[in-house]
């Protein structure tokens, strides 16, 4: 039956001139599906149009493409939840960067889509790490006077990329809006964290009076309101529960807040930072509120994370919250990637091994509502093989799929290491590739 | 017992010396007659580094990676006295000796992170705790950051449970001289000079590229290019060489004394070779300058730091005796990052340079292992035989080098320092964690057992009045 599948496919992809993928066999390789089938010690993995076609031990078929993983390890590729890809070329060198706006009063209705560029460097660098899918969302920086003087707390809408370079590589548009609470929120809203729980309120508010008189507002029949209407219009559907809100807070007792003003508002919340988390595990699992921590990240770094602590992605798992991690913070969006690195140290403290896989992908689908993160029939074919253990310091990519389409992992660090492998004197070096 | 540290000092000063083949230490020249200032003034603001020696140490059966390029397994390790006792099969433990069993475990020297900020960019990071830089003029040579360390910043312990038995807390790079740096034994101190580590030459940091030109340009004044950087450092060692000869004169010659000069002093003593270079610098271009400029009044450049491009010039460091420290991966924040290639530290190490990692940062300070391990790989990909034996010296006696304390401690050497890391497993995977930390013999961390494991004063009572922080 396989067989034929294969052979229509084949068949379809001639027919259509090429707009589909051919298909591949990833053999013999340690497979972890993340979904019901579990982990395989060794399994065959069929992609067929760019979708998982088939998961089992040994698959008897033929395909255009066969990767051998005998000694390796398949997974679906890494998704980083938050990110600041293709908005951010060199932080400092402002001209690359469109991740923020300055000054304007502009805010949840930021949409910096127009702004990607899937040419950046950062792209081909963080998929040879893995990486198949980031959600790229736009920040306000604490450090620009004058957006801090703005006073703003809403950051904009979040989209989703698949890292394959292309200019058609926007996945999915909407996929969240960011918002600043505690200590962030408390230095963009002017000094307290209350005023930007206050500013977030009201913002919510004011979505709903629109949305319910939406013809009087804009006929401009009504009260003056204190958010524009294209904010207000980019703040509905997270106020009508089909978009969540993203938002920042690592104390304890700001996280509780947080809690509190989704349920009033019944928005679908999504936490970031969450440092203290492990403190209010229960009430976020109560709440069923996701995470996504910097879990390498156990500086008391504020005094709004004096417990931040290496096995919160442990404990907050533990306690059923369900967590994706990020990149470190502290290497910048420019190695998202090591997302896994962190996700391996979670596991050295604590955190079970296929938690942390579905830390830094399952659970990251899951919550921004995106396509992979599972190997599992119709799942799209995002495919990682790797050298080894994917959360192993030691390892790396060795072929990397996005929706099926085998990727090139050539990036600037590996071009810059061939061409000065052995540095001498000389101008030979300029002609090398 | 108690090893006084500074009697245990004066020993070292003088072994430090000798490494150091330079002319000025101490007093008298090699040759005897002439006289040499003491521009570095270790004594100053001495070491009250001590360590209590307790009792003997032997783990037993495990794998060394002495950090000379040796991988021992099943091999057994004494310490004693605050040394290095023993290395062998089957050693016989000391009466009352503190027995580990090192069966599956991993030992390597002490970590040591030759660029480290904490205590003068301490957590929590609030205004009133940025201690690094004194952005007030591209040359502040004069400040020391020992003066700036915060000794209870919370981020020591952390690095100590991470294996890191040795820093150098140096000054940020705003300027083109950020002044003085320390080097540090990873001890709970009330004062830095409870943390020094005894004899250690001191460092000058200076700083290349993006941020003194930013910092100072910004503000309308020099430097505001690459090339105002330059002429920057010039004039100062035209000025530092000048001071030197004035205070070489006087004690050659007599007269009046010249007046101090406490920047000057610290330029001086980088001319006569007590004080070490340790520049911040990204590019290859930059760092063939600077090596000219090292040439031009005759002082070495002990390490380029951040030297994200070293590999364009490794074969420049190796000819020029100049070490590089590297980070595995971080690129991108500014343009002098944007040519990074995760092979660097391998390709510097193959071209007979001494290279090594350095973390910049209170998480990756934590994870200088695993750090090391992803640059190994990258060597590895980029077709060298580089394995851990290798590699650890990038993490352990290529810093110790770098900082003027190789006679010291970096290596398992029978009489070096007894800093020694046990680990659960390979350093190079990301599961292994440290089990125990000796310092100069001493356990002052065992993941096993809470009450070895340091917290400083800010930790207690802060989120919970009864309990602890973590």
């Amino acid at each position: 039956m396989k067989k034929i599948a294969v052979f229509y496919a084949l068949v379809l992809g001639v027919l259509t001139a090429g707009a589909q993928a051919e298909s591949i066999l990833i053999k013999g390789g340690k497979v972890h599906t993340l979904a019901d089938m579990g982990s395989l010690e060794s399994a065959d993995v069929l992609v067929v149009d760019g979708k998982v076609e088939q998961v089992a031990p040994a698959l008897d078929v033929s395909a255009d493409r066969v990767i051998d993983a005998k000694g390796k390890v398949v997974t679906p590729g890494v998704i980083a939840p938050i990110s600041e890809l293709g908005l951010v070329e060199i932080s400092a060198a402002s001209g690359t960067n469109d991740n923020a706006v300055t000054g304007e009063s502009i805010g949840s209705a930021f949409n910096p889509v127009p702004a990607y560029n899937p040419k950046s460097t950062l792209i081909p660098f963080n998929r040879a790490g893995g990486v198949t899918s980031a959600v790229v969302f736009p920040a306000i920086s604490t450090w620009d006077e004058a957006a801090v003087a703005a006073q703003r707390v809403f950051a904009g809408r979040g989209f989703a990329i698949k890292l394959n370079g292309e200019f058609n590589s926007v996945e999915a548009k909407d996929v969240a809006q960011k918002a600043y609470l505690g200590e962030t929120g408390a230095q963009l809203a002017g000094g307290s964290r209350a005023n930007a729980y206050a500013k977030v309120e009201n913002a919510l508010s004011e979505a709903k009076e629109y949305r319910d008189n939406r013809a009087a507002i804009r006929r401009g029949e009504w009260r003056e309101l204190n958010y524009s209407l294209a904010d207000l219009e980019a703040l509905q559907p997270v106020i009508n529960g089909t978009e969540p809100l993203l938002i920042t807070a690592d104390r304890a007792s700001d996280i509780l807040a947080v809690i509190e003003l989704a349920k009033a508002f019944d928005v679908k919340l999504v936490l970031l930072g969450a440092a203290e988390g492990w403190m209010v595990a229960d009430q976020l699992a109560q709440a069923q509120v996701p995470v996504v921590i910097d879990a390498i990240n156990n500086l008391p770094i504020s005094f709004s994370s004096l417990g931040a602590r290496l096995d919160n992605a442990a404990l907050l798992t533990k306690a059923g919250v369900k967590v994706a991690i990020s990149g470190p913070d502290y290497v910048s969006t420019h190695n998202v990637y090591l997302s896994r690195q962190s996700a391996g140290n979670a596991v050295a403290h604590g955190l079970p091994y296929e938690e942390a896989l579905k830390s830094i992908s399952t659970n990251v689908a899951d919550i921004f509502r995106l396509s992979g993160g599972t190997l599992e029939k119709g799942a799209t074919a995002d495919i990682v093989v790797w050298s080894g253990d994917p959360l192993e310091v030691t390892s790396y990519p060795e072929q990397v799929l996005i929706e099926g389409e085998p990727q090139s992992l050539v990036t600037r660090s590996t071009r810059l290491r061939d061409r000065h492998l052995k540095p001498a004197k000389g101008h030979d070096f300029g002609y090398r590739n | 017992m108690q090893l006084h540290s500074r009697f245990f000092g004066r020993g070292i000063a003088a072994l430090l010396c000798a490494s150091l083949l330079v002319s000025a230490c101490g007093e008298k020249k090699a040759g005897g007659e002439q006289r040499s200032p003491d521009f570095a003034r270790l004594d100053t603001f001495p070491s009250t580094y001590s360590v209590t020696q307790s009792r003997p140490v032997l783990i037993q059966g495990a794998t060394l990676l002495t950090g000379t390029g040796e991988q021992l397994e099943n091999t057994d390790l004494l310490l004693k006295g605050g040394k290095i006792a023993q290395i062998g099969q089957e050693l016989k433990a000391p009466k009352d000796a503190l027995v580990v069993n090192g069966k599956g475990k991993w030992v390597t020297p002490g970590i040591i992170d030759v660029h480290s900020h904490l205590g003068d960019y301490p957590a929590p990071s609030i205004e009133s705790s940025q201690d690094g830089n004194e952005m007030t003029s591209p040359n502040t040579a004069q400040v020391w950051v020992e003066h700036s360390v915060w000794t209870q910043d919370p981020q020591f312990p952390l690095a100590l449970a991470g294996g890191v038995t040795t820093l150098q807390i140096l000054p940020g790079s705003a300027n083109l001289f950020g002044g003085r740096s320390v080097t540090l034994k990873n001890v709970p101190g009330r004062s830095v000079q409870d943390m020094k580590f005894p004899g250690a030459p001191y460092g000058l940091k200076m700083a290349c590229g993006e941020n003194p030109k930013r910092v100072y340009g910004t503000k309308g004044t020099a430097p505001s290019t690459r090339m105002g950087n330059v002429a920057g450092y010039r004039n100062a060692w035209i000025e530092a060489s000048n001071y030197k000869k004035k205070w070489e004169d006087f004690l050659e010659k007599g007269g009046e004394e010249p007046e101090r000069d406490l920047g000057l002093e610290t330029l001086a003593g980088v001319l006569n070779g007590d004080i070490l270079v340790h520049n911040h610098c990204y590019r290859g271009e930059e760092m063939a300058v600077m090596m000219d400029i090292a040439k031009e009044f005759d002082f070495q450049i002990s390490t380029f730091h951040h030297a994200v491009e070293a590999y364009k010039v490794a074969d420049l460091l190796a000819e020029n005796n100049v070490c590089a420290a590297m980070w595995a991966d971080w690129w991108g924040f500014k343009h002098e990052a944007f040519d990074m290639t995760e092979a660097n530290i391998a390709i510097v190490d193959q071209a007979k340079a001494c290279a090594m990692i350095h973390s910049d940062s209170g998480i990756g300070v934590q994870h200088l292992n695993e750090e090391v391990a992803k640059a190994m790989t990258a060597g590895q990909r980029a077709g060298f035989d580089i394995q851990p034996k290798d590699a650890v010296a990038w993490m352990t006696s290529n810093p110790a080098k770098a900082l003027g304390i190789e006679a010291q401690t970096g290596s398992l050497e029978k009489g070096k320092m007894a800093d020694v890391v046990v680990w659960s497993g390979n350093p190079f995977s990301v599961y292994t964690l440290v089990d125990q930390v000796f310092i100069d013999g001493e356990l002052m961390y065992d993941r096993s057992d809470k009450k070895r494991q340091p917290r400083s004063d800010f930790e207690l009572g802060i989120i919970d009045a009864e309990g602890e922080r973590l």
